[in-house]
């Protein structure tokens, strides 16, 4: 599920330094955006049936590759 | 049409009315006049009648807007800056304008002295505050109101040498959209809405929602750029607003639609949807149609060169079932909008081309910029009367009266919204002194682009990942261009293939992210 996951992530951010960089700052790099953090969430639902609403998340929880994969683990 | 008239006199009749909501602040029509009246007197008291631009810096704040007015009734038009445009941006923006006063309503730490030509940078909203505090009372005279011909904004987008253009929109061009829109979007008790204002004043898409709000004296809801970044925020402020009517590009309705909580729970009032700056797809006005019951949805389509919309169309459910692509609609009545092939001759129905725009709505040029607008407008007769044209650039087709949208003709992309010209980010990539050249692409997803790439090759060798190389190149191009400009990916090549034209080959380039 982890590697699932920084695939999807490699993807919406255009380069592979996510998965060197576990704890990189996704929005202070400009990896992610408003517009980005959309795409993330699309492609959890679509390539993995992981939906997670806008609503329930702040940037804090989804700021590194680390943090994104617990929240999604802690959901189970 | 006296726009600033209109909104004085709900000032004047139903005072207490708020004619903006911002987070826990309210404006009162009462206080829009007599803000705007004292703030135009100022500016009056400075410059007189010498017509010349004002730029007004800042973002969703209160008193964007009392800037705003308080330029039309001092006779200047404004020039609105959001504060995604960064400083070498709004530096360049502020010198080819010669404007002679800036409201810095946003009190960024600019050192602009040197630019503005009478030295007249208000530099916060302490300074507007004061100013206004000492002109309350005074009211401007009606003759220094922006006449008919006199341009009534001037709005900057993407150019593709690198530097941003100045669209001039005079009152006339305002008064054939506004006419027209008001009739088409019409609904009952109009004073009693309330209007969603998200959208930039940078980007002309906001015109629709301020001045139809302000002149029907119902009450414009802002959104500003801190809340869509939190979700928890954005829906907690659309949960108390009552919106009525939504105005907002495609991308970000997109955006709501992702969290279910987006339906008529969270916005049980709304009864329009109003979308234009991008291509409106079926699927999402199906969702929309399933989340809201009996809410209008308009699309429309006009290049900020024709004045916000030029076309428009009221999607139902049948429509959006049958119809694919989504049609942008029936031409504005004060326009004729045809397509024509490369030679400028009308197309046969069905056929495609060049989407051509002749009428009242048509901007009267770029601000000091004839080379360009040579290229861009023309001038044409409808029914013996000379009219201003505007060759768009985009590519479309008439079917059965409708208009249909294809697509670009050059490099110029939408994203999220906003007009990007491929050539203004090259351009400026050019600027930092690492790199040689550099190519940008859009990388697109059913049919809408979802990024932008950059592929650029350097001047020395770097001995640094290409990772951090790419996220220096970020940085400095934040200096140059707006944040939405920077491109999500950058690869670095040790040189460009060329075609057989012996320019780069770009189509090689998109094979290469493929």
């Amino acid at each position: 599920m982890e590697n699932k996951i920084l695939d999807i992530l490699e993807d919406v951010c255009g380069t592979d330094e996510i998965k060197e960089d576990r704890d990189i700052n996704l929005f202070k790099s400009g990896l992610l955006d408003s517009l980005g953090v959309t795409a993330l969430l699309v492609e959890l639902d679509e390539e993995m049936g992981v939906h997670i609403a806008p609503t329930e998340i702040t940037r804090f929880d989804i700021e590194t590759p680390n943090k994104i994969i617990e929240y999604i683990a802690k959901r189970g | 049409m006296d726009i600033v008239g209109m909104i004085d006199k709900h000032g004047i009749e139903n005072g207490d009315k708020a004619a903006l909501r911002y987070r826990d602040t309210a404006l009162t029509y009462r206080e829009l006049r007599e803000k705007s009246d004292a703030l135009a007197s100022y500016i009056i008291d400075m410059l007189g009648r010498d017509k010349t631009p004002v730029v007004v810096y800042g973002h969703k704040q209160n008193e964007m807007i009392i800037c705003i007015l308080a330029c039309t009734k001092s006779g200047h038009p404004y020039i609105p800056i959001d504060t995604s445009f960064p400083e070498e941006r709004v530096r360049e923006i502020v010198e080819s304008s010669r404007a002679k006063i800036l409201f810095n309503v946003e009190g960024m730490e600019f050192n602009f002295g040197d630019l503005v030509l009478n030295n007249l940078v208000i530099n916060n909203n302490e300074q507007i505050k004061a100013i206004i505090d000492c002109y309350l009372g005074k009211r401007p005279g009606k003759s220094y109101t922006v006449g008919l011909d006199d341009t009534y904004y001037i709005l900057y987008t993407s150019g593709s040498t690198g530097k941003p253009k100045g669209v001039q929109i005079t009152l006339s061009c305002m008064e054939s959209f506004l006419k027209w829109y008001i009739n088409i979007s019409r609904l009952d008790n109009m004073e009693n809405l309330v209007f969603m204002n998200q959208v930039s004043y940078s980007f002309d898409v906001s015109v629709m929602d301020i001045y139809v709000s302000l002149i029907s004296g119902a009450t414009l809801f802002t959104i500003d750029k801190y809340m869509i970044s939190d979700f928890k925020e954005l829906f907690y402020y659309f949960s108390i607003s009552n919106i009525d009517v939504w105005v907002s590009t495609p991308s970000m309705m997109e955006m709501c639609l992702i969290d279910e909580n987006f339906n008529h729970k969270l916005l049980p009032n709304l009864k329009m949807m109003v979308f234009a700056g991008e291509v409106l797809t079926n699927s999402s006005v199906l969702k929309l149609f399933d989340r809201f019951k009996d809410i209008k949805i308009i699309n429309g389509y006009g290049p900020t060169e024709a004045t916000v919309l030029v076309t428009a169309a009221h999607i139902d459910k049948t429509m959006a079932e049958n119809i694919n692509p989504l049609p942008i609609g029936c031409p504005i009545d004060s326009c004729r909008v045809y397509i024509a092939d490369p030679n400028g001759n009308e197309v046969l129905e069905g056929e495609k081309g060049e989407i051509i725009i002749l009428g009242d709505s048509v901007s009267s040029g770029y601000y000091g910029n004839e080379k360009m607008s040579e290229k861009s407008f023309f001038a044409s007769y409808i029914g013996g009367c000379k009219k201003r044209g505007y060759k768009t650039g985009d590519e479309g087709y008439i079917k059965d009266g409708l208009v249909f949208y294809c697509g670009r003709m050059d490099f110029q992309v939408k994203l999220n919204g906003f007009r990007i010209e491929l050539g203004d980010i090259e351009h400026n990539l050019r600027k930092i002194d690492f790199i040689k050249n550099a190519v940008v692409l859009p990388v697109s997803k059913n049919g809408k682009v979802q990024y932008l790439v950059a592929f650029v090759t350097l001047d020395k060798k770097i001995n640094e990942k290409d990772f951090v190389i790419g996220q220096d190149i970020k940085n400095e191009l934040k200096r140059y261009v707006p944040d939405y400009m920077i491109p999500r990916k950058i690869v670095i090549k040790e040189y460009f293939d060329v075609n057989v034209n012996g320019k780069i080959d770009r189509k090689a380039l998109m094979g290469d992210i493929e």
